[in-house]
């Protein structure tokens, strides 16, 4: 087993119409004996940008600071926000560097860059993919795929996407073990960001 | 001088990788519950190019896969290296991606201070210096094109750091389909449709015979006259926007305001410009 | 370095609280030959005195202007070997922003660093403080065109147009005299023209001075020979 799937992790990134939406599962897991269900894996970088990683548990916590603090230091340095393309892009430089010793993190990065939707996925090196629909990231990206595939249309309002990404998450885990137990749906909109937590199976 | 550098912030990119997980990760697959496979994003690939009369044309699939799961099904594989030179990469996405942006960004700086268009054969050279330090381990299997001084050229480097000078060359999983087009159709001192047809052909050949090609047909185009087309999407065999539109969805599929039963419900305000925004937890 | 016997920094205060070696520094830029520029509306110019020193100097192998990325430029007044090495730093620091960022690195942050290291070299041991001046043209964040000066001492300036070297007290004058918050690329480039030729001595032609013009939306270019004459054949 990839050391990638040990704590279990799903996770959608989402485009709707000036709007775009981030879902991920809230189990921490080692292996199939669940450990927590409150876990945290998507992280506000910015009023516009979230980041959800998914991977190894200690990496998620790690990373999760490194680019906090990387963001931070940038917006000191250049006196300005930062975009999340510059984001996303700074992301992949960061991973690609440990090409050989990497974080076992597949990352994906949502956020509005002038109020349009920006959406990038990430491998655990930092080969990005940009979409203008959905990402997906996780131990059932084969489920998240299908379910997304199905079920996304585009230009949705917040709410409409809301429930898309909820559906696409819940139906999703409930066909994987290792993730699951609750899930969290951030809806990113130039007027703020609303946070759901999801009643899920806790099976 | 070093006193005055902060080391724990770097200013610009480190020059080189960093091993300081290399240990940790060691330590983890020796841990009998769990290995490490990597499964990093491949571009199981068809890639192409050939030189015709005029320069170069350089062709790829646009399907991007992640074990037997197609991780992106328009990814762009020809990458920019020079106003003249293009390249396009099979193997490790990652390490083709980062590896092409390093030797562009490296060729951008030599034309500086020679003040003079890059040559293809430089290109390669830089490519396989790097590729061969690393002993294979950056999987990248390029195919190089462009036009300089000298004419159009074409290279094929190979992850190991190996090269050679063709007039047409095929790389990646799709390359036995592709050559198959190239060895019945290729002759010398082609029109520039011709060239640009046959690699299409290449392509499309990788593209259904081979299942780590797929998605849409890219093509470059690098005349001798300093001219660059990019043709996007030249062919689009597998186009998904039609495959979507056919799905004619019941409206039981359109989840209404309040489907999701939720815990707990919060909004945060964006600031308005200029206030603080430092974040920390 | 480190144990050598001149590994102090040779930078130390006076009793009166100056650093003298700063403004000896000051002195050689001020000995070198005089550059300019001009921020406009819609691009920069930066321009420079090339007079050489014999008429047996190849005159085609100076150059002065370089250009730091697609999108930024540096002119220099002093020494020119030192300002080489700030050429190459800024260079390499442009081209590692670009592939971290995915985005062209802003004037003010080549500027910032370019400072810094001319900083550096004025409180390390061993070491003398730069003996130039740059002039820095290129594109912020929101893609304005802008123009700054970076001095040995690390000290930085933006301005909308500024002279330094031989002269640059008449220079600047001369400019302020003409230029507005309104005016074209153009009207810059001619404006620059004008004020080199005050200053110099002998014909100006386009051997004998260098002209970048960086235009919004577009790139970084150092004028040729013949389209530095056409400029001053229009003025004529």
């Amino acid at each position: 087993m990839s050391i990638l799937a040990y704590n279990g992790a799903a996770m959608i990134g989402m485009a709707g119409d000036n709007c775009v939406g981030i879902a991920a599962d809230t189990r921490l897991g080692a292996q199939a004996q669940t450990v927590a269900c409150t876990f945290q894996k998507t992280f506000k970088i910015s009023d516009t940008i979230f980041v959800g990683l998914a991977g190894l548990g200690s990496d998620v916590q790690t990373l999760s600071q490194t680019l906090k603090f990387r963001k931070n230091l940038y917006e000191l340095k250049e006196e300005r926000t930062m975009k999340p393309k510059v984001f996303s892009a700074m992301l992949s430089t960061l991973l690609y560097e440990k090409r050989f010793g990497p974080y076992f993190i597949e990352p994906i990065v949502c956020g509005l860059q002038d109020g349009v939707p920006f959406l990038s996925g990430m491998d655990l090196i930092g080969a990005p993919v940009f979409t203008d629909d959905f990402v997906v990231s996780g131990t059932c990206t084969a489920n998240l795929f299908g379910t997304c595939e199905s079920l996304y249309k585009p230009s949705q309002n917040p709410d409409e996407l809301f429930e898309t990404l909820s559906q696409c998450l819940l139906a999703s885990v409930d066909r994987d073990a290792l993730s699951g137990w609750g899930g969290v749906v951030h809806i990113i909109t130039k007027e703020g960001v609303r946070t759901r937590e999801l009643k899920g199976r806790q099976d | 001088m070093s006193e005055f550098l902060d080391q724990s912030t770097p200013s610009s990119a480190p020059s080189g990788f960093d091993f300081s997980l290399s240990h940790r990760n060691a330590t983890l697959s020796s841990d009998s519950k769990s290995s490490i496979n990597m499964v990093a994003k491949k571009t199981g690939t068809t890639i192409v190019g050939t030189v015709f009369d005029g320069g170069v044309v350089l062709g790829a699939d646009t399907r991007a896969t992640a074990g037997s799961e197609v991780a992106d099904k328009f990814c762009e594989k020809i990458h920019y290296l020079a106003p003249n030179i293009y390249c396009c990469g099979a193997g490790t996405a990652a390490d083709t991606e980062k590896t092409t942006e390093l030797i562009s960004s490296q060729l951008s700086l030599l034309r500086m201070s020679t003040q003079s268009p890059s040559r293809v054969v430089t290109a390669c050279t830089m490519l396989k210096r790097m590729l061969f330090r690393y002993q294979g381990h950056v999987s990248a299997a390029l195919v190089l094109g462009g036009c300089d001084i000298s004419g159009p050229h074409v290279f094929q480097i190979y992850p190991h750091g190996s090269t050679g000078k063709l007039p047409y060359t095929t790389m990646g999983s799709g390359s036995l389909a592709a050559m198959s087009v190239f060895e019945n159709e290729w002759k010398e001192n082609m029109s520039e449709s011709e060239a640009v047809d046959i690699v299409q052909k290449a392509i499309t050949a990788g593209i259904f015979n081979d299942l780590g090609s797929g998605s849409n047909c890219d093509v470059t185009i690098i005349r001798l006259d300093g001219t660059v087309e990019i043709r996007r999407g030249a062919l689009k065999e597998n186009p998904v926007e039609p495959l979507r539109s056919m799905i004619n969805r019941s409206s039981k599929f359109t989840m209404g305001k309040g489907t999701t039963a939720v815990l707990k419900d919060t909004f945060v305000k964006a600031k308005k410009g200029g206030e603080e925004d430092m974040v920390t937890d | 370095m480190g144990d050598s016997a001149y590994s102090f920094s040779l930078t130390t205060f006076s009793r009166t609280g100056k650093l003298l070696q700063i403004e000896y520094a000051l002195n050689a830029v001020s000995n070198g030959r005089c550059s300019l520029g001009i921020a406009a509306k819609d691009g920069v110019v930066i321009a420079t005195d090339k007079k050489v020193s014999s008429t047996l100097i190849d005159v085609d192998e100076v150059q002065k202007i370089q250009s730091i990325s697609p999108t930024s430029g540096f002119v220099y007044s002093g020494l020119g070997p030192d300002y080489r090495v700030l050429t190459r730093s800024a260079r390499k620091n442009s081209a590692a922003y670009e592939r971290t960022y995915g985005e062209a690195q802003p004037i003010t942050q080549t500027v910032k660093q370019t400072a810094s290291l001319m900083q550096e070299y004025t409180q390390s041991g061993g070491v003398r403080p730069f003996g130039c001046s740059v002039l820095a043209a290129g594109f912020d964040e929101d893609g304005e065109p802008k123009l700054f000066q970076v001095d040995p001492s690390g000290a930085y300036f933006g301005w909308r147009a500024t002279a330094i070297g031989k002269g640059f007290v008449n220079a600047k004058s001369f400019l302020e005299k003409r230029v507005t918050s309104e005016i074209l690329l153009e009207d810059a480039v001619h404006t620059c023209l004008l004020t080199l030729r005050e200053s110099f001595e002998g014909e100006i032609n386009g051997k004998n001075i260098e002209v970048g013009v960086l235009e919004k939306g577009g790139g970084f270019r150092i004028l040729k020979e013949e389209e530095v004459n056409d400029y001053l054949n229009e003025a004529n």
